[in-house]
């Protein structure tokens, strides 16, 4: 497994949009299971529901962990993607 | 059954009156965007029934047809394939619509479009004539140096070969090659024809001339004209491409730039610089009475509507006269009075930066207003006094009174001569017009005129409104609305979705959105609401409220629903919106669920259409949308 941590520096945090586009994003990497953690709750990273309700809001810092057979290049993509969205 | 892209294209293409009815053509996620020459020539009814068309409408000179995500992109590659058109980008079709703007609004547009570009030269230049003429005022003896000399060379060469750099900026602008029109301009003062400046020293018969067929033309360069400039390239660019596009291709690279050179030199001398360099002097002249007539009253109204002219865009219209003035006359006598209107325009920005009490407005009008200071006066206009209006009333009497005392003052030129009081560039205003300008001291009184005026009566006449509440619905008792039937919006397998407010439905592709419009979220509808409330589409329970309050989660049998009301209003912080529910509550369809203020929604510049969502449309089966 691979993890890593992210501090949200977007203003309005996760809400619908961004949360719409970060699952679109991860729905690439089919094969992999990423599960985004906030405290003592994680969902899977799939349900954009899910991720909306967790309400991540600015300052908030995040774990994002993948599983599977190409994690460190999804977990770097994600990255990536968190850094230029959010 | 698919969809048959090719056919789909080939039918568009067949209402749309033909292949030079299309300027262009673009897509974006879901829209094929069209720039039409003849909007009366489409079939827009025939259009709309085209298989594969969801919608159409015309939107800022586009005619974008809604085509739906994954689809859009190949029926634009058959339309391409069929029309014979080259692929063209967003920023293609956009520029081909500001092209349908009417001629007027064009006009008014092209002095800006001219000479904002050319503004660092201007500024380099016209600043450091300033400190060089400035100098000798207290040290004379520097006037006799080399430096002095050296310097300004450095510094006139801006304005003495003015033409040039219009020419090239006006050849950008028009879209023509740019060396042309670097050609056209130095062609305009070459060093063969005698300078303008110096026509004074001949008497009327020694003045050089050619007899071109009827034409007697002086052989005169145009040092210090502008409009004759811009008129002669606009007609170097026109010819341009007229011959681009009729001259054969083998031939095109030597015939187009000789003719295009040789027929624009030839209009200019005969025609465009005779007669516009007179109607310019008209002009300057004009501009002269206006801000000199009855003992500076004319100065005093230009100080007051200036400010007006900013806020219609039509502000760089002035750099055509000023330029003209420092060109001609080597004083712009205008700029003292567009400083007095923008100092003014800080002053009352300021009065209000420190009255109010509301940190939103604080943090606007602080820095509005210190940019003001420097000449910006957009932020501040816009921001903050035009918004209040009175404060913008406090701005044009501050600077009419700065622009009366402006007009009264005169100054010394660095051979001891009265000239009038004026700046030696265009384009910089209050603070940074300081070392352009001829008399300091004066100029210093006329700013503090402007904004003190102005400042006074903004901190008298404007007062802070107490913020307003947003009017909350009262519907405190979030009881289910008596038997309102919804209509049903969205269907699966798993059940049905009721309409979650009261409006017009449109389809998910019309949410002014892209990220809703494309589907991201899911599949759904929007509602362009009538009445401020949300009400539960089902029996369920609610799985989330936003903390904004502008968005909710429901659920039931495994649908999963996003209600989110308008676009980008999270950004309003929660402030307009209400809730009537808890997350976990469970609520029957039809029952309030989300209160919001509209008038709030659009204040605060945002689409407040509804938007609702199975987000998890892609696990369900039978998905359909919209009304039955």
């Amino acid at each position: 497994m691979k993890s890593f941590e992210y501090t949200i520096t977007d203003p309005v945090g996760i809400h619908a949009r961004p949360a719409g586009l970060l699952v679109k994003e991860i729905k690439n990497f089919a094969g992999n299971a990423v599960t985004i953690v906030k405290g003592d709750k994680s969902v899977n990273a799939l349900k954009l529901m899910a991720l909306m309700q967790m309400g991540i809001k600015q300052g908030d810092t995040i774990t994002v962990q993948v599983e599977g057979p190409n994690e460190d290049s999804v977990a770097a993509a994600i990255e990536n993607f968190l850094k230029a969205n959010l | 059954m698919a969809l048959d892209y090719r056919k789909c294209a080939e039918e568009i293409f067949s209402h749309l009156g033909g292949k030079d009815n299309i300027i262009s053509a673009a897509h974006c996620a879901t829209r094929l965007r069209l720039v039409i020459a003849d909007n009366s020539k489409l079939d827009t009814k025939a259009l709309e029934e085209v298989e594969g068309v969801k919608g159409l409408f015309d939107s800022n000179g586009q005619l974008q047809l809604i085509i739906g995500t994954g689809t859009v992109n190949k029926v634009y590659d058959e339309f391409l394939a069929v029309t014979g058109l080259t692929a063209a980008t967003k920023d293609d079709v956009k520029a081909a619509a500001a092209s349908k703007m009417p001629v007027w609004k064009k006009i008014l547009k092209t002095p800006g479009d001219v000479f904002v570009p050319i503004l660092p030269a201007i500024v380099a230049s016209g600043l450091m004539m300033g400190i060089v003429e400035a100098i000798p005022k207290f040290i004379p003896e520097f006037g006799k140096t080399d430096w002095f000399s050296f310097l300004d060379l450095v510094a006139n060469t801006a304005f003495a070969l003015l033409p040039v750099l219009v020419a090239v900026s006006a050849a950008r602008v028009f879209g023509g090659n740019i060396f042309l029109g670097a050609v056209i301009g130095l062609m305009m003062v070459h060093p063969s024809l005698i300078n303008a400046w110096n026509v004074g020293n001949y008497a009327a018969g020694e003045i050089p001339f050619w007899k071109l067929g009827p034409f007697t033309v002086n052989q005169v360069g145009y040092q210090g004209h502008v409009i004759p400039v811009i008129l002669a390239v606009l007609l170097m660019c026109t010819v341009e491409k007229w011959l681009h596009k009729h001259v054969p291709e083998m031939i095109d690279l030597f015939v187009t730039p000789l003719v295009t050179v040789l027929v624009t030199a030839f209009v200019t001398f005969t025609i465009i610089g005779p007669v516009f360099s007179v109607f310019e002097n008209w002009v300057l002249a004009g501009a002269q009475w206006l801000i000199s007539v009855g003992h500076g009253i004319g100065a005093a109204i230009m100080g007051a509507i200036y400010p007006f002219t900013v806020v219609m865009g039509l502000h760089h219209m002035y750099n055509v006269i000023e330029a003209g003035m420092i060109s001609s006359t080597g004083v712009n006598t205008w700029m003292p009075i567009a400083s007095a209107a923008n100092f003014a325009q800080f002053g009352a920005c300021l009065a209000v930066a420190l009255k109010c009490r509301n940190q939103k407005t604080k943090s606007v009008a602080l820095p509005a207003s210190l940019s003001a200071s420097l000449g910006i006066t957009e932020p501040a206009i816009f921001g903050i006094n035009f918004r209040f209006m009175k404060p913008f009333v406090a701005g044009m009497i501050g600077g009419a009174c700065g622009s009366l005392f402006a007009s009264w003052m005169t100054a010394t030129n660095a051979a001891g001569e009265t000239v009038r009081f004026g700046a030696t560039t265009y384009g910089v205003t209050g603070i940074p017009g300081i070392p352009a300008i001829n008399n300091i001291p004066m100029y210093i009184v006329e700013l503090l005129i402007a904004s003190g005026i102005a400042f006074t009566i903004a901190w008298i006449i404007w007062k802070e409104e107490e913020p307003k509440k947003a009017p909350i619905p009262d519907l405190s008792a979030a009881v289910p609305e008596e038997a309102v039937p919804a209509p049903s919006v969205v269907r699966c397998a798993a059940g049905e979705l009721l309409q979650p407010c009261k409006g017009r439905v449109i389809p998910m592709e019309e949410i002014p959105d892209e990220t809703f419009a494309a589907g991201i979220l899911g599949e759904g509808i929007g509602v362009v609401p009538e009445e401020g409330i949300v009400v539960a589409p089902f029996d369920g329970t609610v799985t989330s409220v936003f903390d904004t309050k502008h968005a909710i989660t429901l659920e039931k049998d495994g649908m999963e629903v996003l209600i989110h009301v308008g676009v980008n209003t999270v950004n309003m912080q929660g402030e307009g919106f209400t809730s009537f529910v808890e997350e976990g509550a469970e609520v029957k369809a039809g029952q309030r669920l989300l209160g919001f203020d509209r008038e709030a929604i659009k204040a605060a510049g945002y689409s407040d259409v509804v938007v609702m969502l199975l987000t998890n449309s892609d696990d369900l089966e039978g998905v359909e949308c919209g009304l039955l």
